[in-house]
């Protein structure tokens, strides 16, 4: 095993001894906590390491502390998915300071983001589909500890869209509507809350996002809160956490970016070309959630079987002699 | 000639020697099928008997509310003189009420009172809860060597079993929120009261018991004249200690939705907001170490005349 | 002693073995091999291999033995604190070991108490809650019996400790407590394992003198149990002694001491002084007639032909020794005191040691006299001389 790697090794280093590969070097890719950005996270380190000959290291990261980390210390150097509406502002300063890079749209629709309501209950009473039927209805959504009030599944605490979406709670008034801005405290707990309903075909009222498994599995219905999308106002406003009037609007939706450090840009232009050509649309990317969730795949095993299943998509992203040596990889899966 | 019988074996395996070097797995799509059963059935289980299990579960959820609310509700000053209260009635030290003054003023100055009072809320069903079900376990383990050899690697389990493992199946079953949070807790922070109650009995001198059956003790006079009062400062120490991991778990629980002081550490990790972790941090610890040294000045004063005797 | 009384407790063919399979090693137990090596081939503990014995109402019935011989085992069957391996425990004809779990806790709660080694006292309990303890299980109410566990407390010599805690109290104290404890419930049988053991050697003379003073009122079974034969020789009607689990000799102190039945009894009873270690009681010869008479004309119509002489009682007591020579030298008008020989009476109780003096001082044998005055028996020199004298 051992000789053998190191024999490929050299092989490769002799094959390919121009000086873009040589100076990729170490590279950090942030592995966030959700499906789409681990498998993206995967792919990313996959193409790297054996059609750029970069040495990647996949790090644990979250939205905030991973755009924090990369404009303070410079690392790590990738964050393939990021939800810039979150951390507009630190983004921009650090677009600013030239210390960050937007390479490309991760997501090229962009992330949809919004209040979302189970399908059955819409197909029940048609009214349900908007804010002002949800109001109404308020009753129709109690709230487990406290049948008074109706409950309303925020986003987790530490999460961009926790201010967001308490801005939007606060300008839809749902409160004196009775309801109340519960926090789900973990990622895990807004999706066990949801699958839970689900599968008994309860109510629910909630902030989610697509794409995500959850919503490729059970079809919900994003609530129009009838004003459409204001994008300034969201961006100077509703995703501030000083935002002291904030105003209804649809959430425009949230671009995706591949960012990188402005020192990985310069570093390995050749590999930075490739973040920015990395792009998935939303109906490809539900298609792959979904074969996560049904196969119960992390990030790893679905990179992989990515790179095995779908060469129509990322042969687009590489040039023709990447591809030839991620072919050779992929043999020896 | 080093290598040779690596050769041998080699040939004594020709067919596929890769099992010396990689561990023979099971493969990739039996596995999966396997997770896959055992994921769906769990999801059938779920959907037929979730609701009753929630109603199970529903007086506890009314109690804890309620005791939440009377803890919210009440006028902070009456709490905190019921409280104190309590605390002098246990400990009988004024050093110890104020001290505890000092801890829920500074609480409260800071903007953490009704978080505390919810943290204090479940932390104090969490214990009874603990208490309640632990001890009968803890005798019942004391009494028989084969209930204890069941029930001590469950006890390991409980305690080194990531939290996160059975939060979410529970989550799927109860929903996020207060339940959930409490049995969580308690399945971390129960160990150590069962544990310590059945060393306590089992530590119980002999003699001392031998005489209680020759007097003609029944059973029952034996287990609650005797072995559990004999037992009890080593039951006082396991209660203290659940109390403590039941405190340690309140960052945990809040990530699924229990109100409380975790929920603004849980923030604070997230936004790296570190002055609002520490505050938030620091009412915890105050919180233990009024339980800790509460619970043990209590214990310490109810066994005051059993110092020196075999079983201390 | 009196060996007409009726048996109280019969043990038949008591074994017990410590192990996991005592079944199983029974049978090579029955057949004789020695403890070492039942332990060494097996891994089981031989406590206990063929009792018999049988115990005697009312009396004080000694176990005794070295260190590991078996004596806490073999007192813990007689309430069945440990059951045995095989064999029958019958008290009163009855064999507890067929009683319902119901019935064996009347059993305990009625008939027998218990001193332990180690006192076994309830530190959680005050030492009046602890001497009350038999009766409050039997669930009679505190203030029934506290003026019962006060009047023993008292009889122990601890009255005012009622609200301490054992833990406050000496362990001399804390065994007289244990004491109290097991007189409070007025059971028939007393078992007491190494009561005293713990005592200083003054206090433990002082407790066994209190023993046999309550015994001479009580009349109780006891079953005492000690590694020490200077206190089995002094409180024990009869003796039993253990060695290894087995039972090597039964018999009265003087049985002991003079027909020792093997080395291990004999290195025993060499090491005794005996005039220190028999009490009058060991070697007193019970059931003397009296003389009762106030005046000489009473002495000589009632005095018993076949005695050369008889102790003289009249409404207040002993007055002393009245020979046949005497009588016949008296008219009627002679005080009957005046002519009395004063012969000192002695205690069943008393050292062998205290009386050997009053002996050698007269050519009579000794009256022996119980606390209320009455006579019960007499002491002979010459039996005295033949206690004394090594064999
Ligand atoms: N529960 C037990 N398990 C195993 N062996 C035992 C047990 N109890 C007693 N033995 C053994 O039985 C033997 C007799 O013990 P026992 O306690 O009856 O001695 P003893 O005569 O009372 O001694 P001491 O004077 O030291 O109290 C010892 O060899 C002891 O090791
Ligand atoms: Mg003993």
């Amino acid at each position: 095993m051992y000789s053998k790697s190191l024999i490929a090794g050299v092989f490769t280093l002799a094959a390919t001894s121009s000086f873009a590969a040589s100076s990729c070097g170490k590279v950090e890719i942030a592995d966030m906590n959700w499906n789409s950005a681990s498998f993206m996270a995967n792919v990313d380190k996959f193409i790297l390491d054996h059609g750029y000959d970069c040495d990647a290291e996949l790090v644990p990261g979250d939205t905030m502390p991973t755009s924090t980390s990369m404009i303070e210390k410079g690392q790590p150097d990738i964050a393939p998915e990021m939800w810039t509406n979150a951390v507009s502002e630190l983004i921009e300063r650090g677009v600013k300071e030239k210390r960050l890079s937007i390479a490309g749209k991760s997501l090229s629709d962009g992330g949809e983001e919004g209040f979302w309501v189970p399908k059955y209950m819409v197909d029940k009473d048609p009214s349900l589909a908007t804010i002002q039927g949800i109001i109404k209805h308020a009753k129709e959504f109690p709230n487990p500890e406290n049948s008074a009030i109706s409950a309303f599944y925020g986003c987790p605490a530490g999460w961009g869209c926790q201010i967001s979406g308490g801005n939007l709670f606060t300008a839809l008034n749902l409160k004196e509507a009775g309801f109340e801005l519960i926090d789900p405290g973990s990622a895990a707990g807004l999706s066990g809350s949801l699958s839970r309903a689900y599968e008994r075909q309860q109510p629910w009222f909630g902030y989610y996002w697509a794409p995500t498994a959850i919503l490729g599995k059970y079809p919900m219905v994003k609530v129009d809160f009838g004003s459409g999308v204001d994008k300034e106002h969201y961006m100077k406003c509703i995703s501030n956490n000083s935002c002291l009037d904030p105003k209804v609007t649809m959430y425009p939706p949230s671009p995706v970016y591949s960012i990188t450090t402005t020192e990985f840009e310069k570093r390995a232009p050749q590999a930075y070309a490739y973040t920015v050509n990395r792009s998935f649309t939303n109906a490809q990317m539900n298609t792959l959630l979904a074969w996560m969730e049904d196969n119960q795949a992390d990030g790893e095993y679905a990179a992989e079987n990515f790179m095995l299943n779908h060469e129509e998509i990322w042969s687009k992203w590489v040039s023709n002699d990447v591809k030839a040596k991620l072919d050779k990889a992929i043999d020896n899966l | 000639m080093a290598q040779y019988p690596v050769l041998l074996f080699e040939i004594l395996f020709m067919i596929d020697s890769s099992w010396l070097t990689e561990f023979p797995d099971m493969s990739r799509r039996d596995l999966l099928a396997i997770r896959q059963t055992l994921d769906g059935a769990y999801r059938t289980f779920s959907r037929a008997y979730g609701q009753s299990i929630e109603d199970f579960f529903n007086p506890l959820l009314h109690f804890l509310i309620w005791f939440e609310n009377l803890l919210i509700q009440t006028p902070w000053w009456i709490v905190l003189i019921a409280i104190i209260g309590l605390v002098y009635a246990a400990t009988r030290s004024w050093k110890l009420c104020t001290g505890v003054l000092i801890s829920f003023l500074a609480i409260g100055y800071f903007g953490m009172w009704e978080d505390t009072m919810r943290t204090l809320s479940i932390i104090t069903v969490c214990t009874i809860l603990s208490i309640c079900i632990g001890i009968p376990i803890g005798i019942l383990m004391a009494g028989s060597d084969r209930a204890r050899s069941i029930i001590t690697p469950l006890l390991d389990i409980m305690q080194t079993m990531p939290a996160f493992v059975y939060l979410i199946p529970v989550v799927m079953l109860l929903g996020i929120g207060k339940i959930p949070g409490v049995i969580a807790v308690v399945i971390y922070a129960i160990p150590p009261v069962i544990r310590l109650t059945n060393l306590g009995i089992r530590l119980v001198n002999k003699e001392t018991l031998e005489a209680a059956t020759a007097y003609g003790a029944t059973a029952t006079q034996r287990l609650f004249g005797v072995q559990i009062p004999l037992a009890m400062p080593t039951i006082m120490a396991g209660i203290n200690q659940t109390i403590m991991m039941a405190l340690a778990m309140v960052v945990v629980a809040s990530m699924i939705g229990v109100k409380g002081l975790g929920q603004p550490v849980l923030k604070s990790i997230t936004n790296q907001y570190f002055t609002l972790g520490l505050l938030n941090g620091l009412a915890i610890v105050a919180l233990a170490i009024i339980f800790d040294r509460v619970s043990q000045t209590y214990a310490k004063r109810a066994q005051r005349h059993m110092e020196g005797s075999d079983n201390g | 002693m009196d060996n007409n009384r009726e048996n109280l407790i019969e043990i038949e063919g008591l074994y017990q073995i410590f192990g996991e399979q005592p079944d199983d090693v029974l049978p090579k137990v029955k057949a004789g091999a020695s403890k070492e090596d039942v332990l060494a081939e097996t891994g089981h503990t031989v406590g206990l291999r063929d009792i018999n014995l049988t115990v005697k109402r009312g009396e004080i019935f000694v176990i005794m033995g070295l260190s590991g011989s078996g004596k806490s085992t073999l007192i813990r069957h007689f309430n069945r604190l440990i059951d045995p391996t095989a064999g029958k425990i019958k008290v009163e004809g009855e064999n507890i070991m067929e009683l319902s779990p119901k019935d064996l806790i009347t059993f305990r709660r009625h008939k027998m108490a218990m001193v332990f080694q180690h006192f076994g006292l309830m530190p959680h309990r005050s030492v009046l809650d602890n001497v009350g303890y038999g009766l409050s299980i039997k669930g009679e109410k505190k203030t029934d019996w506290t003026p019962k566990a006060t009047q023993w407390l008292d009889t122990v010599g601890l009255s005012g400790y009622e609200e301490q805690y054992p833990s406050q109290l000496s362990g001399g104290q804390q065994q007289r407590v244990g004491l109290a404890r097991a007189l409070c419930t007025d059971a028939e049988i007393l078992l007491m394992d190494e009561a005293f053991s713990a005592l200083d050697p003054l206090i433990r003379s002082e407790m066994q003198e209190q023993l046999i003073e309550l015994q001479e009122n009580l009349h109780k079974t006891i079953i005492f149990i000690t590694h020490d034969l200077d206190e089995a020789l002094r409180l024990g009607d009869r003796i039993a002694v253990l060695k290894d689990g087995k039972l090597v000799q039964i018999g009265t102190p003087v049985d002991i001491m003079l027909h020792p039945a093997d080395d291990y009894v004999k290195a025993f009873a060499s090491d005794v002084n005996r005039a220190r270690a028999l009490s009058v009681q060991t070697v007193m010869t019970a059931n003397t007639e009296k003389l009762e008479a106030n005046s000489v004309a009473e002495a000589k119509a009632n005095f018993p032909q076949d005695k050369e002489y008889a102790f003289v009682f009249n409404s207040e007591g002993y007055q002393g020794v009245l020979s046949k020579q005497q009588i016949a030298t008296l008219n009627d008008e002679n005080s009957l005191k005046e002519v009395l020989h004063p012969v000192p009476s002695v205690r069943k109780a008393n050292l062998l040691q205290k009386v050997i003096p009053l002996s050698l001082n007269t050519r009579f044998d000794l009256p022996v006299v119980n606390k209320a005055g009455e006579l019960t028996g007499r002491l002979e020199a010459r039996k005295l001389a033949d206690v004394l004298s090594p064999d």
